[in-house]
């Protein structure tokens, strides 16, 4: 952390400032993640009263109502929290690490790898404790990170085809096996497309723990990141170690990629918008950056979720079909605004 | 993706649900028997179709496949039917074994070369209505006479395997297991006619979908209602918003809709597999705390119902020994 | 800029010459499986067999000319119009992935059969209709947001993956709130096929396919100027901006015409380009070896889709996703040894 220290150092003066504004704007992101949560909570098949969804959280009397809340909608909030939080801070990590405004789990493929592999895992036998699921989640979305900068690296709308290249390439072999052996197969659709319905009592405290380390670690990052996004040359003369930064923010971005999809299912476009979103707000500051994405892309999630149970008078849409709603238009913002001379 | 041949399938569909609602396809007056080993009028879901009054050699496809079977119809092909095979006996399954498959599990796998080269004199085709847009029923009819007769809603496997074995000219031993099966099913109505009708059932079904996170409730003359129906027992209230086919006897509410659903249940069965194992979309339900905290849970009233699938009189009958066994509680209570 | 390699050359004779022979090459392949298609079957039937069937005698003529007959040709037209419909895009986008599975206008034909099915009554005509307007306007807002700032290839595709995002959400959508999924469950997969195809389901699009074919032919050598750059287009004088809106249409009617009649059929469009472009090592893709290309490709998974799990027909788009897969792999791993 030395390195960190000294970069630190070199901008101490303008920071005191800016950081008193950047803990007010966390402030006021945290409050409306509260009441969004609050509020998603409340939203659902059956009605419950504000009023109610406060009680069974701080006053459980074991009514119906209010084991719906605690049983159903609060496990799902929680979920929506740290999926999206996890997406987004990925999505941070991934742009600043590539310095490609276009990156995201999502686009690159990390997601659809990670899905890939927890379908082939369980169907073998491998991946039932939440253990092996996580690590199997992991070990995909690693393996497709490495294939995809590898291929794509050359230039940020090259890395998005190959990353939309290989997410084909995997849905085309999951179509095949679901064919040739649909028995086994066929359960584990469940990872082909991203929701939040129905996870409420997968075992969910490894992932979610998972998450919360890896942005701990994300936050812990931020300064030498700051560095290295300043361009390696200036990283060097900060005596910030390149590799072993961009190695940290690999295993970072496919642990939170690889939980998010273990929980989840594939969700694109979170780590996308998000960082585009609260860039503004962090002024230039990568841990900032990161800290108002963890909070902003939990509120994302949670909004998207919400429309997910209320778009359709008869059921659910998935969720990831809400942010890929979203989510398109600001890919080709993106594209608009940064990819002229990206390609 | 979603194909251009999901789109026909769904005009297909919209047309079907137009002529169950003008009552057509519905089963009725059987065609009138011809002279000996002349012809006959049918009257199937494709319209009047004249067939073999004893048809020697008979293909069957879909949900025509285990009756035909079972009836011990003269069959030279039939299509592969997967779900049927876990309910099939050691002879039914012998002889679907032995068959040649002219055709897949969907209907658009259906090889009609294979089909002709069977040299069918009749082709029963047991695939909803809606799936027949899937099919080249004019190809078909230019082999042989082309018989549709498909699933509807869930209780109607009666009349519809009836039909299919009437078409096939086998009805005399469809009837006798039919015979059969209302035996048993009036001696066990019989046995428990003391408990099952002071009670309000409810049931849950297979097939909701754990990633929805929803579950299948089923009203009567579902697919996991119809037989324990047969035995006298009552499943209350009805289909929020009706739809057409089984979606007129069941529906998939959200799991946090458990306790307004099933509040006034009595007892409350739900399916099993064929082995007797719990699936998924069952477990989800039944490990919630919002199950355990029902008042017929509470009161230990749940019973599970395997062979729910069943589409035959003889399937039907495996069915009846399954409920007989769970319900066998009920009695000493 | 982009992941095309452009080896143009003063070799016009000796391509032209490699052209020829590919394409007598190609064609003598098409003819061979289409053959073989018609000979293959539940029942084998010798060539003498198939002949005598096609001049209307023999035991197996209804077989062979009214079932096998029409599958065959189906097969090889199709293939021909995906292969040139795909050459037409990745020309346009100068990049391989620029193929129309891949930027959504699958989808967008798709949306305009759900809007013919939900909204209107649904018959053939509407969906036909409805498909290559739904495809052509997905074209034109991929067109509209790519067009400023210059048009660049991998920009414009990576905006036909946004509206395809959008759109295929959009259409899951639709489907779930028109409580259509009895249906699709009845399915299980959605792949295209050419089971059951007859006559009667191949006049029209053979005649659209047949006009389309010939405009590309027509303009043909002006898409080789497009292919080797604006600036070398715009100095022979080329129309570029209305040879592309016309190239557009055509392209989309291609891939609608054939989407409307089997169901989406993917990376036939994608792979027969590339393949052929480097059979004939031409600059730019050129259509006729892409075209040819594609028959042949969709003609043998077709028969490879019939042979794999005989007597049951797989759908014939199953087996060219597999087959567009391992291409894909394919160009992955070329473009990773590439420095």
């Amino acid at each position: 952390m030395t390195a960190a220290g000294r970069e630190a150092g070199v901008r101490r003066p303008e920071r005191t400032g800016a950081a008193a504004g950047q803990a007010a704007v966390l402030a006021a992101g945290v409050a409306l993640l509260a009441a969004v949560a609050v509020v998603s909570i409340g939203v659902g098949a059956h009605r419950v009263a504000p009023g109610e969804v406060v009680r069974a959280l701080v006053a459980y009397d074991g009514s119906a109502d209010q084991m719906i809340v605690r049983d159903v909608r609060a496990p799902r909030a929680l979920l929506a929290v740290g999926v999206g939080a996890a997406l987004a801070v990925a999505g941070v990590l991934v742009q600043t690490l590539s310095r490609n405004p276009l990156a995201e789990p999502g686009i690159l493929g990390v997601t659809a790898g990670a899905g890939f592999a927890v379908t082939v895992g369980s169907a073998l036998g491998a991946a039932a404790a939440p253990a092996g699921q996580l690590a199997v989640a992991t070990a995909g979305a690693v393996l497709a990170a490495v294939l995809v900068y590898a291929v794509g690296r050359s230039s940020p709308l090259r890395l998005v085809l190959t990353g939309v290249a290989l997410s084909a390439v995997l849905s085309g072999v999951s179509l095949g096996m679901r064919l040739m052996l649909p028995d086994v197969f066929d359960q584990y659709r469940f990872w082909s497309v991203g929701s939040l319905a129905g996870r409420e009592r997968a075992p969910l405290a490894l992932p979610l723990a998972a998450i919360g380390i890896a942005v701990v670690g994300a936050l812990l990052l931020g300064r030498a990141l700051n560095a290295v996004a300043l361009g390696d040359n200036v990283a060097h003369a900060l005596g910030v170690s390149v590799t072993r930064v961009r190695s940290t923010a690999l295993v970072l971005i496919t642990v939170l990629a690889g939980a998010a999809t273990a929980v989840a299912g594939p969700i694109m476009f979170v780590g996308l918008i998000v960082p585009h979103a609260v860039r503004p707000l962090a002024r230039g500051s990568v841990p900032w950056l990161t800290v108002h994405a963890a909070v902003f892309g939990a509120v994302l999630l949670l909004l998207a979720d919400m429309g997910s149970r209320v778009l359709l008078p008869t059921g659910e849409v998935p969720v990831a079909i809400v942010t890929a709603f979203i989510g398109g238009p600001v890919l080709i913002w993106a594209v608009r605004r940064y990819g002229a001379g990206a390609s | 993706m979603f194909t251009g041949r999901t789109v026909r399938r769904c005009a297909a569909l919209l047309l079907a649900l137009a002529l169950t609602a003008t009552g057509c396809g519905s089963s009725g007056d059987d065609g009138t028997a011809a002279a000996e080993g002349g012809t006959r009028v049918f009257k199937a879901d494709n319209g009047s179709i004249t067939i073999p009054a004893k048809p020697q050699r008979v293909v069957a496809t879909g949900y025509a496949v285990p009756p035909l079977i079972e009836a011990g119809a003269p069959l030279v092909g039939i299509s592969t039917w997967k779900r049927g095979v876990p309910m099939m006996d050691a002879q039914t399954k012998a002889t679907y074994d032995r068959l040649p498959k002219v055709a897949g599990e969907q209907a658009a796998e259906t090889n009609y070369e294979a089909i002709a080269k069977a040299k069918p004199d009749l082709i029963v085709i047991g695939v909803p209505a809606p799936v027949l847009g899937d099919i080249d029923v004019n190809r078909l009819k230019s082999i042989a006479p082309v018989v549709a007769i498909g699933p509807t809603v869930p209780r109607a496997w009666r009349e519809l395997s009836r039909r299919q074995a009437d078409a096939a000219g086998v009805l005399q031993k469809y009837d006798a297991t039919k015979t059969q099966y209302e035996a048993k099913a009036a001696q066990l109505a019989a046995k428990y006619k003391d408990v099952l009708p002071k009670l309000k059932f409810a049931h849950v079904g297979a097939y909701g979908e754990v990633s929805k996170g929803n579950f299948q409730r089923e009203f009567d003359g579902s697919w996991g209602t119809n037989v324990a129906n047969d035995i006298g027992a009552k499943y209350y209230g009805q289909v929020k918003q009706k739809g057409t086919g089984s979606r007129s006897v069941s529906e998939y509410p959200s799991i946090e809709e458990l306790p307004s659903a099933f509040a006034e249940a009595d007892a409350i069965t739900y399916s099993v597999n064929t082995d007797g194992s719990v699936p998924e979309s069952v477990k989800y339900v039944l490990d919630s705390d919002l199950w355990k905290n029902l008042p017929a849970v509470k009161a230990g009233r749940t019973y599970p119902i395997r062979y729910t699938e069943a589409a035959t009189y003889r399937q039907a009958m495996m069915t009846l020994d399954a409920i007989d066994k769970s319900f066998a509680p009920l009695l000493k209570q | 800029m982009s992941v095309l390699v452009l080896r143009a050359g003063g070799r016009a004779v000796h391509l032209e010459r490699r052209t020829l022979v590919l394409s007598a090459a190609l064609v003598a392949a098409m003819l061979g499986l289409g053959l073989l298609g018609l000979c293959y079957g539940a029942e084998w039937a010798t060539p003498g067999e198939v002949a005598a069937a096609l001049a209307g005698t023999g035991d197996a003529e209804v077989v062979i000319r009214d079932w096998r007959l029409p599958r065959v040709l189906a097969a090889l037209v199709f293939g021909a119009a995906l292969g040139t419909s795909g050459a037409i895009f990745q020309n346009l986008t100068r990049n391989p992935m620029g193929s129309p599975d891949v930027i959504g206008l699958d989808a967008g034909a798709y949306t305009g059969a759900l809007v013919a099915l939900t909204v209107l009554s649904g018959t053939s005509t509407q969906l036909a209709v409805c498909s290559v307007v739904g495809g052509l306007l997905v074209a034109a807002v991929i067109y509209l947001l790519s067009m400023d700032g210059g048009l660049s290839g991998l920009r414009l595709v990576v905006v036909g993956i946004a509206v395809n995002a959008v759109v295929t959400a959009l259409n899951s959508w639709i489907v779930l709130r028109a409580d259509l999924e009895v249906a699709i469950a009845a399915v299980g997969w959605s792949a295209g096929s050419l089971n059951g195809v007859d006559w009667a389901d191949l006049t029209i699009p053979l005649w659209a396919i047949a006009v389309l074919l010939a405009l590309m032919a027509a303009g043909s050598h002006a898409m080789h100027q497009a292919a080797l750059g604006d600036a070398v287009a715009t100095a022979t004088g080329v129309g570029l901006r209305r040879l592309r809106l016309l190239m557009v249409v055509a392209g989309v009617g291609l891939t609608a015409t054939v989407t409307a009649v089997a169901g989406p059929i993917a990376f036939i469009a994608l792979a027969a380009p590339q393949i052929g472009r480097r059979l004939a090592r031409a600059p730019g893709v050129p259509l006729l070896p892409a075209a040819l290309t594609g028959a042949v490709l969709l003609q043998a998974a077709d028969l490879a889709a019939q042979a794999l799990l005989a007597p049951v027909s797989l759908p014939v788009g199953v087996v060219t996703t597999a087959i567009g897969g391992c291409y894909l792999l394919w160009l992955l791993t070329q473009e990773v040894r590439r420095p």
